[in-house]
């Protein structure tokens, strides 16, 4: 019973993390319609940044994170600004410019860090224990500033005007535009919104989990799992399908162990886009 | 316009591969050997990208579908003691087409942006599989000791037979992408060009997507086959997600649109890559830099960029007879004017 409710505790400090990777995500899909292959590229850039400032420059972890968080989102707004707004049509074309940057980050990390992982831990660590379950402290305090980033882009989404700005140009972008709208203005903001989240995570979990060059890539899988599951563009669909995700995660590794877990998210997936190619939340799937 | 000119990329694609069988007896440098093999497995890889992209469809499950055909291959050769070259290069196209029939059917309904993803997920899934079947594909070993390969009964064992096999495989995928990319010519061009109006014309257009998507399939079986036998291994490195990313940017940076782009890129490439080779780590970022440089300045890729340019040269120096496109689909044909 202990070790089910601990599961479960981690299933949803893992979810937490992975609504914020995954509203990033379907936030630029949705908006923009690119599909950012760069996500993991930025969560990685996120660590490294966070892990700079504090190695490097002493700089206390809250304040690193911060620093994370604004290098990563003034990076992506530079990005969509002057090359991918070129092309931000082309679907394909947007896929493979992102692909192309997500690349040079990796290199571009290698060659200033090299190819091996940094130290660098959390700077609080300890266990809190009670009734007999255990919970790790930096578990908690991520799943804290978690919840609080997720909070803070539903309040961003639905209760301010960039926020609903923003959803206007996902459902339709003609006529938002029509109604003074615009995007050559958004787009950038929007970009540097999910990077940004990208970074926090970064380098809010990479001291936890590990540090390297080439930890983006299972990120972002897991980011494109939870968005299929939620469905493409879905707010409310991503944040559900990413603490499904955790949870179901943590409890393969404790009752089925090994890579189990995620072939079986795997075949979830591809029930769902069987049964209902939207996704749970999504809109429409069909077509091109 | 003679039919043949029409094809002039697909055959110039066949005769330079087919002329790379003289290397092996001009040379015998060994490294000159492994890179000529690895670039014969690029190729052929490439290929698999090529035939998804007439279709406008992205694809990172080329490590996936190699590995289900090297895999095939090495445990014909090593539990069933099966070593004919032509049976085991059937086989490693069979065993990958058999399994993209299916997932191509259930997957290339959805939108391309789903498509695309779940190529992405199959091949981190394919890897895990490996892991967790150490009774059939060896595990975190892998297959090792892959017997040697015969042809006519002869054996295929040291590097200048075994690279001959590799160009040979290669030859026979250039062969295929040919035959399909030619045969559905106008089908692909048209779902490239506009998907929705395609079908509302009546063509079924998953359908196509599902016959090509089962062909890249076996294109990318065989460069697995290809890769397993110079390798004598069967190892899930040689299949790794990142790989992926490889194929895709001897394709786009070689160009897209013609049969050439992916011989000229993954030749360039592979062969840059073993040069600068102690600067290994950097081939990815420069593959980025590439892919950002064709998405944004050169949309024709090499031979796209070096076709438009000779075209123009040609036209200034006065010649009248202004000869369709030889490369390039109307819609690049388009974007360069």
């Amino acid at each position: 019973m202990a070790s089910f409710v601990s599961a479960g505790l981690i299933g949803i400090s893992l979810g937490a993390q992975y609504a914020l990777l995954a509203l990033g995500f379907t936030l630029i899909f949705g908006i923009l319609g690119v599909v950012n292959f760069a996500h993991g590229g930025f969560y990685v850039l996120g660590g490294y940044v966070a892990y700079s400032c504090v190695a490097m420059l002493g700089l206390p972890y809250p304040v690193a994170v911060l620093a994370a968080m604004l290098a990563t989102a003034a990076l992506g707004y530079v990005f969509e600004l002057f090359l991918v707004e070129r092309v931000v049509d082309d679907h394909l074309a947007t896929l493979m410019l992102t692909l192309g940057l997500y690349l040079m980050i990796g290199t571009c990390i290698q060659a200033v860090y090299g190819p091996e992982s940094p130290q660098f831990s959390f700077p609080i660590t300890g266990t809190l224990r009670f009734a007999g379950f255990y919970m790790p402290l930096e578990n908690l305090v991520v799943l804290a500033v978690c919840l609080v980033a997720i909070g803070g882009v539903y309040f961003l989404m639905y209760r301010t005007d960039l926020g609903r700005g923003l959803r206007a140009l996902a459902d339709n972008r003609e006529v938002a535009a029509t109604q003074g709208l615009r995007p050559k203005l958004l787009f950038p903001l929007a970009f540097a919104l999910s990077c940004g989240l990208a970074g926090l995570t970064g380098a809010l979990v990479t001291p936890i989990l590990s540090l390297g060059p080439l930890v983006g890539e299972p990120v972002l899988a897991t980011a494109f799992l939870t968005v299929i599951l939620g469905g493409f563009g879905s707010i409310i669909g991503a944040t559900v399908a990413a603490f499904l995700v955790g949870l179901i995660e943590a409890y393969s590794v404790v009752y089925l162990g090994g890579s189990k877990g995620a072939l079986a998210l795997f075949v979830l997936v591809l029930i769902v886009l069987i049964v209902r190619p939207s996704g749970l939340f999504g809109k429409e799937a069909r077509g091109a | 316009m003679s039919r043949l000119s029409q094809f002039s990329s697909e055959i110039a694609a066949i005769a330079i591969i087919g002329l790379s069988f003289l290397i092996p007896f001009i040379t015998d440098s060994p490294f000159a050997y492994s890179t000529h093999n690895l670039i014969a497995v690029a190729v052929t890889a490439a290929f698999s990208v090529y035939i998804m992209l007439r279709m406008d469809l992205m694809t990172f499950a080329v490590p996936a579908f190699m590995a289900v055909g090297g895999y095939a291959a090495a445990i014909a050769g090593l539990k069933f003691g099966i070593v004919d070259s032509f049976f085991l290069t059937a086989l490693s196209f069979v065993a990958p087409a058999v399994v993209a029939l299916p997932l191509g059917i259930l997957l290339l309904r959805l939108r391309g942006i789903y498509f695309v993803l779940v190529t992405f997920l199959l091949t981190q899934i394919l890897q895990l599989l490996i892991f967790e079947t150490p009774d059939l594909t060896g595990g975190t070993n892998g297959l090792v000791g892959m017997p040697a390969t015969t042809i006519f009964g002869m054996e295929l064992a040291d590097n200048k037979s075994v690279l001959l096999l590799a160009i040979g495989v290669a030859f026979a995928a250039a062969i295929i992408t040919a035959l399909v990319s030619g045969y559905l010519r106008r089908e692909f061009a048209a779902i490239e060009e506009n998907e929705v109006l395609a079908q509302s014309l009546g063509l079924v257009v998953w359908r196509y997507k599902v016959i090509g998507f089962v062909v890249a399939a076996g294109l990318a079986g065989m460069a697995g086959f290809s890769l397993v036998n110079m390798l004598l291994t069967a190892h899930p490195t040689s299949f790794s997600p990142q790989s992926s990313v490889n194929y895709i940017a001897y394709t786009i940076i070689g160009g897209r649109g013609s049969m050439l782009g992916p011989v000229v890129g993954a030749t360039l490439l592979v062969w840059m890559s073993s040069i600068f080779s102690t600067h290994g780590e950097f081939s990815e970022g420069l593959y980025g830099l590439l892919i950002m440089v064709v998405v944004l300045a050169a949309r024709g890729g090499i031979v796209g960029t070096v076709a438009a340019l000779w075209r123009r040269l040609t036209r200034n120096l006065g010649s009248e007879t202004s000869a369709a496109p030889i490369v390039g689909t109307v819609k690049e044909v388009a974007h360069e004017r």
